[in-house]
């Protein structure tokens, strides 16, 4: 069942078990595995069918430190959340990635790559994933992996007319949760905002946050605060550990040979260290991405050239009525030491529409992600140069210890951390199942209980975690 | 352009430009002048390129 409004659903009758707050890739997967275990699950979505400016404006926020993407602007509010402009690249965080690494504070997580594993068939089936091919080493530091551009399921439209027809889900759009209250044991209710006003409390017997990677640190920061820590008890960490894929351009490359890795459909290939090779120089994980320009014979002579004589292989492009470019592309996007002062906090100044405090963003990118970058430039450099498949340069920027450029795209608009998961109630909100430490009834699912973000794309383990919650909780809710 | 190079056909323009790559490693050979006993396998950076010292030899 989809409703329009709260006044509709209400009118309904509906009794649900379970409150998800959110219709992303988070609380969709999760409602749906609920609705197939016969649990009646309720779906509160802020937004309606469609993008509105009046809806995103609820999303604006304020940044301090690095240059970052206005905040009503990195997400979406409305019915599928984010998925809605989701580029749909895909790949599973690695088994390294849940590991605890030595030079990296806090890093690591309850939970293993095995944990979700069992996952993968319904994350693949959900998101219209072929099988992910093996990583293939290309040296004891450098891997080459695959990452699928999939057709970005856009969640909102593919489940609708399942939902519509489900006796046991209910998604009711244009209904915001602007807080919860809790007891410091249970969520008790939820205020809502529906049509421009108060809505009144809604109860349930379960409540999973699932409003995105900022917005759930927002809703459980206001919440807390409204409930005197009623809500989230072990309150720490609440907000903090949050972290993006910072992404540059970082440098060209010339190959011997342009068939010797295997590209998707647009040319691109992608690699990655060992950990061997991170723990040896002491850096996070990266992606580098290299996007080749597939040309032959004389073409191919002019775009390497345009990689060590840029002005004159411009010059010889134009003359032979060419758009041509360096052969090789690199960019790179790398894994953020989790900081706690790279955190969401609630502004002082500023509230939305319904009165609830706008977000105020922390991100500054560390030391240690700047020696990722190089040395990771470096690793995959000298990689090439031993193994004969190519030279790499780095920009100069880079090179010579530049700033970060400003013209560049800057990050993946990856949300993660803030309700970070783990065992250390000083350093994480929700234990190894996704329930609030210290509360009986609170759940929450999405990428901000990442403890690390690893290099690739979170969205396909987004939904294999909502899968795995989701099948926690059929177990332990009776009906 | 001078009219010398508009009746230069292509390919000689692109046989010219093949070694026009070199000067730019160049620029920069001080930091890798290669010493007697120089391992032409050992890796080296020239103006960010990440080279065997064998390629600006």
């Amino acid at each position: 069942m989809i409703f329009d409004s709260y006044e509709a659903y209400r009118a309904a009758a509906f009794a649900p078990k379970v409150c998800i707050l959110g219709s992303g890739p988070a609380g969709t997967t999760i409602a749906r595995k609920l609705g197939a275990a016969g649990i009646p699950v309720v779906v509160l979505e802020a937004g309606s069918r469609e993008f509105s400016d009046d809806s995103q404006d609820f999303y604006r926020g304020s940044t301090v430190g690095d240059p970052y993407f206005d905040l009503d602007i990195t997400r979406l509010r409305f019915m599928g959340g984010s998925s809605n402009h989701w580029a749909g690249w895909c790949r599973v965080l690695d088994k390294q990635d849940f590991e605890p690494k030595a030079w990296a504070p806090d890093t690591g997580w309850p939970i293993s790559r095995a944990d979700i594993d069992p996952f993968l068939p319904e994350v693949h089936n959900i998101l219209e994933l072929p099988d992910f091919k093996p990583d293939v080493p290309i040296s004891d530091d450098v891997r080459w992996v695959q990452l699928i551009k999939s057709p970005a399921v856009r969640f909102g439209e593919k489940f609708a007319d399942e939902l519509d027809k489900s006796k046991t889900i209910a998604v009711v759009l244009n209904t915001y949760a602007t807080e919860l209250a809790g007891d410091g044991k249970r969520v008790t209710s939820a205020r809502l905002w529906s049509n421009g006003q108060d809505a009144g409390t809604f109860s349930a017997d379960y409540f999973i946050v699932c409003t995105g990677g900022l917005e759930n640190s927002r809703l459980l920061l206001w919440s807390n605060q409204r409930s005197n820590g009623g809500v989230v008890p072990n309150a720490a960490a609440l907000g903090r550990y949050w972290m993006e894929h910072p992404t540059f351009e970082g440098g060209n490359a010339i190959l011997a040979d342009y068939g010797e890795f295997e590209v998707d459909a647009v040319n691109e290939a992608f690699f990655s260290p060992s950990l061997a090779a991170m723990e040896r120089l002491q850096i996070m994980n990266f992606g580098i991405r290299l996007i080749e320009t597939p040309y032959a014979g004389v073409k191919a002579v002019i775009a390497d050239l345009a990689c060590t004589a840029p002005d004159m292989a411009e010059w010889v492009a134009y003359q032979l009525s060419q758009n041509l470019r360096c052969a090789a592309q690199l960019y790179v996007a790398w894994e953020q030491a989790p900081l706690a002062s790279n955190q969401i906090e609630l502004s002082n100044t500023d509230v939305d529409h319904a009165g609830v405090p706008r977000i105020k963003l922390y991100w500054k990118k560390s030391p240690l992600e700047r020696r990722t970058l190089l040395e990771g430039l470096r690793l995959f450099g000298t990689t090439l140069v031993e193994k004969n498949l190519g030279r790499v340069r780095i920009a100069d920027w880079i090179a010579n210890g530049e700033d970060y450029p400003t013209n560049e795209e800057t990050a993946g608009h990856h949300h993660m951390g803030g309700t970070r998961m783990g065992t250390d109630v000083t350093k994480s909100v929700v234990d190894a199942n996704c329930k609030v430490h210290g509360m009986d009834n609170l759940y929450v699912g999405g990428s901000s209980v990442f403890c690390t973000s690893g290099e690739c794309n979170p969205t396909t383990t987004i939904t294999a975690l909502a899968c795995r919650l989701g099948d926690h909780l059929s177990k332990v809710i009776t009906v | 352009m001078s009219s010398f190079v508009r009746k230069m056909s292509r390919r000689a323009i692109v046989q010219a430009l093949i070694a026009l790559p070199a000067l730019s490693l160049f620029r920069a050979q001080a930091a890798v002048a290669d010493p007697p006993s120089a391992d032409p396998n050992e890796i080296v950076e020239v103006n960010g390129w990440i080279l065997k010292r064998s390629d600006v030899a």
